[in-house]
């Protein structure tokens, strides 16, 4: 019969092997988060493709849809001032502005033919015809660095690695050999979408010209 | 059930009852499981808000996808006094955090103002002196913002976003110790594995005066209710400040810095701009205006809850009824829980449960029995051994954090 002692020692002994065997062998905790299936609701105002591109870099749709009803133009464009100022997000005067017109049309008090979003409207589209009407050069005149930062492209990729969204040298690497590889990725830019790299939705860019797309295209295959 | 039942049978069988209705709401098809009301009373720019399936969790309320932010049902909360592991609460606030731990290569970092730059595994940890644990709640800073008048930016919380569990670990202090804190030392910070989509926003970062990091109650814990911490939780380790708001409980810990100098910054921002309240005696301003001082938000007011019967519920006529529910304060321990059902006009103290620790909830339970048929409400009002009671008026800030306000339950009496 064994004695307290020699029981104590054989559990001891057997203890020490579970907690090295636990050493060696605890295997790696992970998750797999569900996909976001959240989108902003669609809009004809010009805050609603910029919205797309710029929230969707740090955070959600639903981030926005679940804020209380009712608030006001001037309350959601100081929110867009505090995500500038306080959270870092690239966003300049005009499209802090315009953001918060879409939201507060959205999601809030305002109206599309208030006269502070028609105004602001009015005066988006002004400046977009002046950029239209500027004579078209060739996709090398396009200044891909511009379009870069001004569609916050750069808040989701990066050249090499991955971010929110994959590496501009992986988007390359998988359209390699692929015969109308820039018609695709073209497509892709245009449309947006969400799968083929994550559960991440990348925005549609449906906003930027034929040009813009096939310049921004071109550059990241080169990568 | 007959009376003459036993209670553990009767345990069972609502236990039973329970595991059975889980069963039956995680087999059907999400949208087909909103048996519950997930808005719990509060508004949406669009809602309602869905039920659903996170890695380690039961249905939750969904607060917001990415980063990931889940509410606990409320009707958890009359299952018990402790808050099961599937049901807590999850929070991030920064979008790009690891998916995947590896135990065996997972370290803590101690350095700044100490003799020595220790760096711990969990092993370490486990197995070093000072191991302790204690069962305390857990609160959202923001918890119940979503009934705030006027409203305010942020997380639309109801009451869900607390919770109560067991926690086991090693005290903070005894770290800092091995860790030989040097003179001059002020504040200790920390920081977890998560960290923002892009450099220009601040990372999420907490500080607790030196006086508090050395103090008995902080530990760092790597489970919760005997079982390794859920990974959105925090695994494989967290901070536990008891007593104190959920913002300083950093998930996911991996480096704590004793600093000898103000912590200011970009990456102060969580403590320097964000989560502070008015600098005044009631942490409050009139409604809908700016604070011209505030500090950080620190320990939990004294709060109470009915559990037992929800915002519509209905309940007999003539009949006594049991009412049940939780308080909970800071620390300092509830000396009473006091419940009216006529209007605040007179108040009956309820029997408290079992003590689990001071900074855990405390169940609560009274016997009454509605006269008329009709519309009614329930009052809950509980006051710590200090003497600081919740009041009948709901303050505000322009946060939205904090609320502390006497909960008043709609019902029927049918």
């Amino acid at each position: 019969m064994p004695t307290f002692a020699t029981l104590a020692l054989c559990r001891s002994t057997l203890l020490a092997w579970a907690i090295s065997l636990a050493a060696v062998g605890a295997a790696a905790e992970g998750i797999t988060l569900p996909p976001d299936s959240s989108k902003l609701r669609p809009s004809t105002l010009p805050g609603y493709a910029l919205a797309q591109q710029k929230c969707g870099i740090c955070h959600s749709a639903d981030y926005i849809s679940h804020q209380p009803p009712g608030l006001s133009q001037a309350q959601w464009t100081a929110e867009m001032g505090k995500m500038q100022h306080s959270y870092g997000a690239p966003l300049s005067p005009d499209e802090i502005a315009l953001i918060g017109a879409y939201l507060a049309v959205a999601y809030g008090s305002a109206k599309a033919s208030d006269t502070s979003v028609s105004s602001l409207t009015a005066g988006w589209e002004t400046a977009q015809m002046a950029r239209e009407s500027k004579p078209a050069g060739d996709s090398g005149a396009i200044d891909v660095q511009a379009l870069l930062t001004a569609n916050a492209c750069l808040g989701c990729h990066a050249l090499k690695k991955a971010v929110v969204g994959p590496a501009f040298s992986a988007v390359a690497a998988r359209y390699r050999g692929e015969a109308n590889a820039p018609a695709l990725l073209a497509k892709s830019i245009r449309q947006g979408g969400v799968g083929k790299w994550g559960q991440v939705a990348m925005p549609p860019m449906a906003h930027l010209g034929d040009d813009q797309i096939r310049a921004l295209a071109a550059f990241v295959l080169k990568q | 059930m007959g009376p003459t039942e036993p209670f553990i049978a009767s345990t069972r069988r609502r236990e039973f009852l329970r595991k059975a209705s889980t069963l039956a709401l995680a087999a059907t098809p999400m949208g087909q499981a909103m048996a519950i009301d997930t808005d719990e009373g509060v508004t949406f720019a669009a809602g309602p808000r869905p039920l659903v399936s996170y890695p380690g969790k039961r249905p939750l309320i969904l607060v917001h996808s990415r980063p990931p932010h889940l509410e606990t049902p409320f009707a958890v909360f009359n299952e018990g006094p402790i808050t099961p592991n599937d049901a807590f609460f999850v929070r991030y606030h920064l979008a790009d955090f690891p998916h995947t731990i590896e135990p065996d290569t997972y370290r803590l970092l101690i350095k700044g103002a100490v003799s020595k730059v220790l760096s711990m595994s969990l092993d370490e940890l486990k197995t070093m002196p000072g191991q302790t644990e204690l069962v305390a709640v857990n609160q959202c800073s923001g918890n119940s913002r979503g009934y705030f008048s006027p409203r305010v930016f942020g997380a639309q919380l109801g009451n869900g976003a607390m919770g109560n569990a067991h926690w086991t670990g090693v005290s903070l202090k005894a770290v800092l110790e091995r860790a030989g804190v040097q003179a001059g030392a002020r504040y200790v910070t920390f920081n977890g594995l998560d960290t923002p989509v892009m450099a220009s926003t601040p990372d999420y970062r907490k500080a607790l005066d030196i006086e508090h990091a050395l103090s008995p109650e902080p530990l760092l814990a790597w489970a919760m209710n005997g079982e390794d911490l859920p990974f959105l939780n925090g695994y494989p380790l967290k901070l536990i400040v008891p007593g104190y708001f959920g913002t300083y409980w950093v998930k996911h810990l991996a480096e704590i810095e004793v600093i000898d100098h103000e912590f200011t910054g970009h990456d102060s921002y969580f403590m320097s701009k964000g989560y502070r309240l008015p600098d005044n005696d009631c942490l409050c301003v009139a409604p809908g205006t700016a604070a011209n001082k505030t500090r950080p938000i620190s320990t939990l007011p004294v709060r109470s809850f009915l559990t037992s019967v929800t915002a519509g519920g209905v309940l007999p006529a003539g009949q006594v009824v049991e009412l049940k529910g939780l308080a909970f304060d800071r620390g300092a321990g509830l000396k009473a829980v006091d419940v009216s059902i006529d209007g605040a006009r007179s108040w009956r103290s309820a029997t408290l449960g079992s003590d689990l620790g001071r900074f855990s909830f405390r169940e609560w339970r009274l016997s009454v029995t509605f006269e008329r048929k009709g519309p009614a409400s329930v009052m809950v009002r509980a006051t710590n051994r200090q003497g600081e009671v919740q009041p009948m008026k709901a303050d505000w800030n322009p946060g939205g954090y904090r609320r502390r306000v006497v909960e008043t339950t709609s019902i029927t009496i049918a």
